[in-house]
C-alpha cells in the first residue's frame, strides 16, 4: 500500500466498526483530490461520506457538532494551508469544549485530516506545515505520520482517541512511500516518538517528510558520494546517529527525546516550517532545561527559512539532506 | 486546486418566483430562464420589506386575521412565570454584579417573549445551541435558580463550567443545552453538525431538531454563512432563531447590515424563513412550532428572525446610554413591553389578575433572593480542578508537571503571599488537594 491507500484503509476500517463515523470535506465524495477517500462513498453510502460546501470554518464547526453528539467525525481540510479559516473553531472551540463545560461535553470523536508539507511545486499555499500554530492549543492532539504503516496505525488511533486530533498527512508521501501494510485493524500510540536508528553520538529529531531527508543525510555521512567526499571528514563517517520520528507534535514525547539527548549530548531538530517560534523552538527550550549538563553542543535547528514557500525556490527553502548533513557535521564537531 | 462554480438547479425556481419572466428560453443544460430585460433586484419580497408575523397587538388583543396558537391556561401560566422570572433574576444579578459579588452579567430585558416563546415551542430534548442571552430556555426546561446562581458565582455547585467560564455561560447535557462559549457565531455551523447527528440517530431521526440562537450582530460572522450553507445543503434539521434586538453592543443594526435584516438572507440559502414580532410571545410560539415542524419535515434548516429591542445594557461592562438616549429605551420599555402584552392577553382570557401578579412577583423574588444568599456562601471547586478536563484519557506530561510546579509554589508561598492566601480561602479545602500532592 502507498500512503493514500493506507489512509483510506484506516477510514474504511473505522467506519465499518463504528456506525456513527462519517467522512466529509471538500470533494471527498468522488474519492478526494489525493484519492484518500476512493470508493468510500460507494462502500458506505452518501449519508456517511459526503461533500460539504467550500468552507473550512464550516467543516470544522460541523465536525464539532457531530462530535458533541458523540458521533465520530472524520473531516478533511483539503490542504493544511487552508486550515486557518478553521483556526477559531479548532483553537477556541474544539480544544476547549471539554474544559469549559466542566467535562460535560467533549469532541473526542473529531479528527481533522489534512495534507501537509512541501510537494516540489506547491508554492505558498500548497506547501505549508502549520503544526506549530496549533502546538499551543492545549486540548488538541497533533499527529504526523511518515509512512503508510504509520499513517494507518496512527490515523486509527487518532479517530478513536477521546480528544480532537489534527492529523497531518505529508502529501509528497501519498504515492511515493510504499510498504507492506497489515490489512487488519491495528493502532499505534499517540504521544510516543519512535527511535528509527539507535546511536550514541547525536540525536536527530524530525517528523513527516524530512524523515527521509534525514535518512539520506545519514547515508551520505556514512558513505559519501564521490562529489561530497572531500567535504565530509573521515572521522565523522562512523558517527552513530540516533534518528527519532516524533510522530506526535502535541503532546510530544519528552521522555524519548530527552533520554536520547542525555546519551548522545547533541541534538539536531529538522522541520519544514519556518524557524521562528516553530515546533523546534519549543523542543529545544525544553531539552536545554532538562539536559543542560549533558549537552556538548548547542541544539541546532534545520528548518524552512522564515519566509513563505516560494515556488521556483523550493529546493533552497526546504531542510533537505545536504542541509541536515551540514548541521549534523557542525554539531558533531562543535 | 482551481475550482469551477457549477450552476445550481435551485436558481430556476427562484428566478421564476421573482417574476423575471422567461422570454427567450433557457440557458443550455439548465432550467435557468433567459430574459432580455436588464433588471437588477434587491429584495426577496418584491419591492417591499419582509413583514413581521404578529398575533397580539400591544394591548394583548388578537389582531385582524390572526389565529391563536394552541395554548391553554396551564401553558400560558408557565410561560408567563418564566417570562417574569427572567427580569427577577436579571435585576438581582445585575445589582449583585454592581456590588462586585459576581464578575459579570448579561440581562435578557426586552427579549423575554422571544426566548420563552421559542423555548415553549421546542421539545424538551431538542438540542439547543445558544449565544448567551438565552438563559430563559434553561429556566423553561427546569434548570432552576440555584444552578443559575452556582454558575454565575462559579461555586462548587457550578456543573456548567466548574467555575471555569465567565458568568452566564451555562450548559446542561441533561437539559440538552450545549455549554455557551464567548466566541460569537461558532455555534452556528456546530448546530448544523448536531442536526446531522440527530438525523443519523435512529432514535431521534424525525423527532428531534437542533435549535440555534444568535443575535443579529453574530450573523455578520463568517460562521453564520458557513452554518446556513451547511444545514441547508447537507442537509440537517436545524432551526436558526435570530434575536434581532437592534444592537450589537453599541453598533446599531443599521451599521451591521444594509439589506432587509437577517430574514432576507434565508432564501439566498434556499431555506424557509419567517420574520416574527419578537415582543409577541404567541407569535413566537406559533412561528417556532411551525418552523420546527418544517425542519423535521424537510430535514433541513429553517430561519426565524425575531424582532425585539435590547432594553438592557449589552452587559455589566457596558453603559448603553453612551450610544443611545435614555428616553428611547424608556419609551420602548413602556410602549412595547413583551411581558405586559402577554399579561393583558391573559387577563382578557380570565387567566390572570392583579392578585396573581402580586403573588407571583413576591414568590419569584423571594426564591431568587434565597438562591442568591445560598450561592454566596458556597465555596469554589477544589483548586486542582484548574488542571483537569483539558484532555480525556491520560493526562499529558506537561500538565502533570505544571500542576506539580504550582503545588511546589503554593507550599512555598501559599501562606505568605497575600494575593494567594486570600484567594485560597475561597476554594474548597483551601487548596489542600493540590498541597497534598507529592511534587
Amino acid at each position: 500500500m502507498n500512503t493514500y491507500q493506507a489512509v483510506r484503509d484506516a477510514m474504511s476500517l473505522a467506519m465499518s466498526k463504528d456506525d456513527t463515523a462519517v467522512v466529509f470535506g471538500e470533494d471527498v465524495a468522488f474519492g478526494g483530490v489525493f484519492r484518500c477517500t476512493m470508493g468510500l462513498a460507494e462502500e458506505f453510502g452518501k449519508e456517511r461520506v459526503f461533500n460539504t460546501p467550500l468552507t473550512e470554518q464550516g467543516i470544522a464547526g460541523f465536525g464539532i457538532g457531530l462530535a458533541l453528539m458523540g458521533h465520530t467525525a472524520i473531516a478533511e481540510i483539503q490542504f493544511a494551508d487552508y486550515i486557518y479559516p478553521a483556526f477559531d473553531q479548532l483553537v477556541n472551540e474544539a480544544a476547549k469544549i471539554r474544559y469549559r463545560s466542566g467535562g460535560q461535553y467533549n469532541v473526542g470523536g473529531l479528527t481533522i485530516r489534512t495534507p501537509t508539507m512541501s510537494v516540489g511545486h506547491g508554492g505558498l499555499y500548497h506547501s505549508q506545515s502549520p503544526e506549530g500554530f496549533f502546538m499551543a492549543a492545549s486540548g488538541l492532539k497533533i499527529v504526523i505520520p511518515r509512512s503508510p504503516i504509520q499513517a494507518k496505525g496512527l490515523l486509527l488511533s487518532s479517530i478513536r482517541d477521546p480528544n480532537p486530533v489534527i492529523f497531518m498527512e505529508p502529501k509528497i508521501l501519498y504515492r511515493s512511500a510504499v510498504e507492506q501494510v497489515p490489512i487488519d485493524d491495528f493502532e499505534l500510540p499517540l504521544g510516543e516518538a519512535e527511535v528509527l536508528t539507535t546511536g550514541s553520538d547525536l540525536t536527530l529529531l524530525t517528523w513527516g517528510t524530512p524523515v527521509y531527508h534525514c535518512e539520506a543525510a545519514l547515508h551520505m555521512l556514512a558513505s559519501p558520494p564521490s562529489s561530497l567526499e572531500s567535504l565530509i571528514p573521515p572521522s565523522l563517517r562512523s558517527a552513530k546517529i540516533e534518528l527519532i520520528d516524533l510522530r506526535s507534535v502535541l503532546p510530544w514525547d519528552v521522555e524519548t527525546v530527552t533520554q536520547s539527548v542525555k546519551r548522545t549530548g547533541r541534538l539536531v531538530i529538522v522541520h519544514e516550517a519556518g524557524l521562528t517560534a516553530g515546533v523546534g523552538a519549543e523542543i529545544s527550550a525544553e531539552v536545554q532545561k532538562r539536559c543542560f549538563l549533558k549537552l556538548n553542543a548547542p541544539v541546532r535547528r534545520v528548518t524552512g527559512w522564515d519566509i513563505p514557500v516560494a515556488l521556483q525556490y523550493e529546493k533552497f527553502h526546504i531542510p533537505d539532506s545536504i542541509r541536515v548533513l551540514d548541521a549534523v557535521m557542525e554539531t558533531l564537531t562543535y | 486546486m482551481i475550482r469551477f462554480p457549477s450552476v445550481s438547479r435551485r436558481f430556476s425556481r427562484q428566478w421564476v418566483a421573482r417574476g423575471l419572466a422567461n422570454v427567450a428560453g433557457n440557458l443550455p443544460n439548465s432550467r435557468l430562464p433567459v430574459t432580455s430585460n436588464l433588471k437588477f433586484f434587491n429584495s426577496v419580497q418584491g419591492d417591499g420589506l419582509i413583514p413581521a408575523f404578529r398575533v397580539l397587538d400591544g394591548s394583548g388583543t388578537l389582531i385582524d386575521g390572526a389565529e391563536l396558537p394552541e395554548i391553554d391556561e396551564k401553558l400560558a401560566h408557565r410561560m408567563y412565570e418564566n417570562m417574569q422570572l427572567l427580569p427577577t433574576l436579571d435585576s438581582i444579578l445585575y445589582n449583585v454584579q454592581r456590588q462586585g459579588k459576581i464578575s459579570f452579567y448579561m440581562t435578557s430585558y426586552g427579549e423575554e417573549a422571544t426566548v420563552i416563546g421559542s423555548a415553549a415551542a421546542l421539545e424538551s430534548d431538542d438540542e439547543v445551541l445558544g449565544q448567551y442571552r438565552e438563559m430563559g430556555v434553561l429556566l423553561w426546561r427546569g434548570f432552576g435558580v440555584d444552578n443559575v446562581m452556582a454558575q454565575c458565582f462559579g461555586n462548587e455547585e457550578d456543573t456548567s463550567t466548574k467555575g471555569r467560564q465567565m458568568p452566564v455561560h451555562f450548559g446542561s447535557p441533561e437539559l440538552h443545552f450545549h455549554t455557551i462559549s464567548s466566541p460569537l457565531a461558532t455555534q452556528i455551523p456546530q448546530a448544523a453538525g448536531v442536526g446531522y447527528a440527530l438525523r443519523r440517530d435512529p432514535y431521534r431521526r424525525g423527532r428531534s431538531i437542533a435549535a440555534c440562537y444568535f443575535g443579529e450582530g453574530a450573523a455578520s460572522e463568517g460562521d453564520f454563512h458557513a452554518g446556513f450553507m451547511l444545514a441547508s445543503t447537507i442537509p440537517s434539521p436545524t432551526l436558526y432563531i435570530t434575536r434581532n434586538n437592534g444592537f450589537a453592543i453599541s453598533t446599531p443594526s443599521t451599521e451591521q447590515y444594509y439589506g432587509d435584516g437577517i430574514a432576507s438572507r434565508g432564501p439566498g440559502y434556499g431555506i424557509d424563513t419567517i420574520r416574527v414580532d419578537g415582543n409577541d410571545v404567541l407569535a413566537v410560539l406559533k412561528a417556532v412550532r411551525e418552523g420546527r415542524r418544517r425542519c423535521l419535515e424537510q430535514g433541513r434548516a429553517v430561519l426565524i428572525e425575531a424582532m425585539s429591542y435590547r432594553v438592557g445594557h449589552h452587559s455589566t461592562s457596558d453603559d448603553s446610554f453612551a450610544y443611545r438616549p435614555r428616553a428611547e429605551v424608556e419609551d420602548r420599555k413602556h410602549i412595547d413591553n413583551p411581558i405586559v402584552r402577554f399579561r393583558l392577553f391573559m387577563e382578557s382570557q380570565g387567566w390572570w389578575d392583579a392578585a396573581a401578579e402580586e403573588e407571583l412577583k413576591i414568590r419569584l423574588k423571594a426564591g431568587v433572593m434565597k438562591a442568591f444568599k445560598r450561592a454566596e456562601s458556597i465555596k469554589r471547586n477544589e483548586l486542582g480542578q484548574l488542571f483537569t478536563d483539558v484532555y480525556g484519557g491520560e493526562e499529558p506530561w506537561n500538565l502533570r508537571e505544571q500542576r506539580e510546579e504550582l503545588t511546589g509554589l503554593l507550599k512555598k508561598y501559599g501562606e505568605v503571599w497575600e494575593p494567594w492566601r486570600t484567594e485560597l480561602a475561597k476554594f474548597k479545602n483551601n487548596g489542600q488537594d493540590l498541597l497534598n500532592l507529592r511534587p
